[in-house]
């Protein structure tokens, strides 16, 4: 603590560089610096707060190409028709880093509407992460904050008015392995599965009504546990789960939890016929890291390029295309944004109120199919079940969108 | 006679940066302009890193728990206003919640101070954080476990209370950490810091100086977290015991110059505002652009921006620019 000295007699211009700072930072951030709303509309500004920074960063790098594909598809079809303005007009995208953080998601989203003035919002990712936060501060400035990927129950507790959701009921999502673990011959099916679900608001959530799922199903899980988000060793847990023999596993976490997970399976030699995660094992990086180890395992999504809707396979492509991967996300959050420009066009102007409301009274044509909002704001849709196969996800469930007939995992030395 | 002239320059920039930051929302409309939310987060800043420079800079007794503290007074907020002891900007919640920090610095510091030194202690408040993040993980219905605690976000009105409240605590702090290191305590603080058996030789009570700044420091913490959960009405462990909220007061001070009244000051509204630009106008590498920024006042300024004007201690960078200055001019 030598160095820790008291400084004194500073001079006059240091204090002049001090209060120039100041001064000059808050007169930049008070001036609507940039895309600020000029009196002849030319465009029509979306703003939205994304992790592309932090622990959900893989995730959000495929968000962020879905509203950019939707933002560009829109664009070349000549824009949106807003009646207000009497013509169509182009719309601009401006995405807001919120790390990963909640008060990064209140700032990011305080950012857009104050010094970008975006005129409407779409949506961030996770519900205590960038959703929520995100609804909070579009709530106390009255903008529209248009979103997905956030569980609906702690959405529907805040009441939010100036706020929709386009989610899947956990139910429906929780209720995936255990129809699908139906389809096996009852011999084959899982006797001692294990529950290991993130120790975070989702993850509890999501824990809950698999256990309630299980006793409705007939199963009972050996293993019931938490797990921390970022731990890097879970080798105790792997071996406990050996141990009792565990031979199906359904997980919630990040992605980068869940790779680790996985190669900590392998190195502790331990695999298990049937695993399932949520969150975590969806993204296309989980296959690049793990490649040939991903195989057998199965991941929730939200969307798939098989599903018989319009566009549906030529976005899947187009993803492909551009990052040689497949997504099971992306045509969830273009047909979100699919809802807000018919939304703006029904609506015929680009006041948040007037927008929210055609969003709650119409129906929309979308890549997930037909979508109606109930009167809280929330419509839901289908959460689906895929395997991942030779760097590919196969859809699994629903059984009525797939040929694909998903196989049990041998022992890693058979692979 | 140089001196006082210029401390006389120091006092009027001070008391006129303090009547533009009162007048600033009252001609902006602080629900339109930014930069009532960037300041409303820069008051938070000094007060979080004033409360730090009082313990390292000025006791000598570098903690890394300061999310510990402002975790506490989030959660004291939140439990009171959830249990309807307290309400919305309530003078009484954010009392509990400063105290509530306070006493629990009183209560680990006995227990870490009288033990541990340097980078042992710094180590142990560090633990204290993520103690405290598990616990309230755990919490049962208490705190939410890690769904955490949903306040009414429908009591919002307006940004300026949080404003004037915020730049209130933040001068607060000031004139508090101002008064200490002015008195006898500041004194028997800067003796530990230089030599903490010669201090004790000396008479001074080293423990109880040394909990008294690390109690003072956790009780503006605590209430800068008693703030912020008011601001995100959504309080979680992920987010308010986040390792952020430890690091950020110790870069800011580090860069403003620790161990002095202004360089908290300065290093927050510095670092702010640089991240806060990068993020503007460079969103997709900011955190490159932030943190090579960082790097940089460290390389050229380790004893930080406060030393650009230290008489007779100039940085390199100025040596360097006034050695180009005098050499151009005698060419």
């Amino acid at each position: 603590m030598n160095s820790m000295r008291k400084t004194r007699g500073h001079t006059r211009e240091f204090w002049v560089i001090g209060l120039v700072t100041w001064i000059g930072v808050t007169l930049a951030l008070a001036c609507p610096a940039i895309g600020a709303v000029k009196k002849d509309k030319k465009e029509i500004v979306i703003g939205t707060n994304l992790p592309m920074t932090g622990i959900l960063s893989m995730v959000g790098i495929e968000q962020r190409w879905a509203y950019e594909a939707a933002v560009s598809d829109v664009n070349k079809a000549g824009g949106i028709m807003v009646k207000e303005y009497g013509k169509k007009l182009p719309v601009r995208l401006i995405v807001a880093d919120d790390e990963s953080d909640p008060g990064k998601a209140a700032a990011a989203v305080e950012r857009l509407i104050k010094v970008n003035k975006v005129d409407l919002l779409l949506g961030g990712f996770a519900a205590p992460f960038g959703v929520i936060p995100g609804c909070i501060t579009a709530e106390k400035y009255k903008k529209y904050y248009h979103t997905s990927i956030c569980l609906i129950p702690p959405w529907l507790e805040h009441k939010f008015q100036w706020s929709t959701l386009f989610f899947f009921d956990l139910g429906q999502a929780c209720s995936v392995p255990y129809e699908i673990w139906n389809t096996i011959p009852k011999d084959q099916r899982p006797q001692k599965p294990a529950l290991i679900m993130e120790d975070t608001f989702d993850g509890r959530a999501f824990a809950g009504i698999f256990r309630d799922l299980a006793k409705k199903y007939g199963y009972q899980f050996v293993l019931d546990e938490p797990w921390a988000v970022g731990a890097r060793d879970y080798s105790a847990q792997i071996i406990k789960a050996k141990s009792l023999g565990v031979d199906a596993i359904l997980i919630f976490g990040a992605d980068a939890d869940c790779i680790t997970f996985v190669r900590q399976m392998k190195e502790n030699d331990f695999s298990v016929k049937y695993m399932h995660g949520w969150k975590g094992t969806w993204a296309g990086e989980f296959y690049q890291a793990l490649g040939k180890d991903a195989d057998y395992i199965l991941c929730d999504g939200f969307w798939s390029m098989d599903f018989p809707f319009p566009g549906a396979r030529e976005l899947g492509e187009r993803y492909y295309d551009k990052f040689k991967k497949y997504s099971v996300s992306v045509g969830a959050l273009y047909a979100l944004c699919q809802i807000l420009w018919q939304s703006i066009e029904k609506a015929g102007t680009l006041d948040s109120a007037k927008v929210r409301q055609a969003v709650l009274a119409n129906e929309f044509q979308t890549m997930m199919g037909k979508v109606k909002y109930d009167k809280d704001g929330v419509a839901i849709f289908v959460s689906t079940g895929s395997q991942w196969w030779d760097g590919k996800q196969m859809t699994v469930y629903p059984f009525e969108l797939t040929n694909y007939k998903f196989k049990l995992a041998p022992p890693w030395k058979d692979r | 006679m140089r001196k006082s002239k210029n401390a006389i320059v120091s006092y009027l920039i001070g008391l006129g940066a303090l009547i533009f930051f009162i007048a600033l929302p009252l001609v902006v409309d602080p629900e339109e302009s930014y930069s009532v939310y960037f300041l409303f987060m820069c008051f938070l800043y000094v007060a979080l890193a004033q409360g730090w420079n009082l313990v390292a800079g000025y006791a000598g007794q570098a903690s890394f728990g300061q999310h510990a503290f402002f975790g506490t007074g989030a959660y004291i907020t939140a439990i009171a206003w959830k249990a309807g002891w307290t309400g919305y900007f309530d003078p009484l919640g954010m009392l509990m919640s400063g105290a509530g920090a306070a006493l629990l610095a009183v209560l680990i510091g006995i227990a870490l101070l009288s033990k541990l030194r340097g980078d042992y202690f710094a180590l142990g408040t560090l633990g204290l954080g993520e103690i405290l993040r598990v616990i309230t993980t755990q919490g049962g219905t208490l705190t939410g476990g890690p769904v955490g605690l949903l306040l009414p976000s429908s009591a919002y009105q307006s940004m300026r209370p949080y404003y004037f409240v915020a730049l209130s605590v933040a001068v607060a702090t000031f004139f508090s950490v101002l008064f200490l290191v002015k008195s006898r305590i500041g004194l028997a603080l800067v003796a530990i810091r230089e030599d903490e058996q010669a201090a004790a030789a000396n008479g001074i009570h080293v423990l109880k100086y040394k909990i008294l700044a690390f109690a003072v420091g956790a009780l503006f913490t605590g209430l800068c977290g008693c703030l912020y959960a008011y601001y995100l009405f959504h309080i979680h462990p992920l987010g308010f015991f986040s390792l952020n909220w430890a690091l950020l007061p110790v870069l800011m001070t580090v860069l403003g110059g620790i161990g002095t009244i202004a360089g908290p000051i300065l290093g927050a509204f510095v670092l702010a505002g640089v991240f806060e630009l990068a993020n503007l106008w460079i969103p997709e590498v900011h955190p490159i652009f932030s943190g090579a920024f960082i790097i940089m006042v460290m390389l050229f300024m380790p004893q930080g921006i406060m030393s650009l004007g230290r008489r007779g201690g100039k940085s390199p960078v100025f040596e360097k620019l006034f050695r180009f200055k005098s050499m151009s001019s005698s060419s």
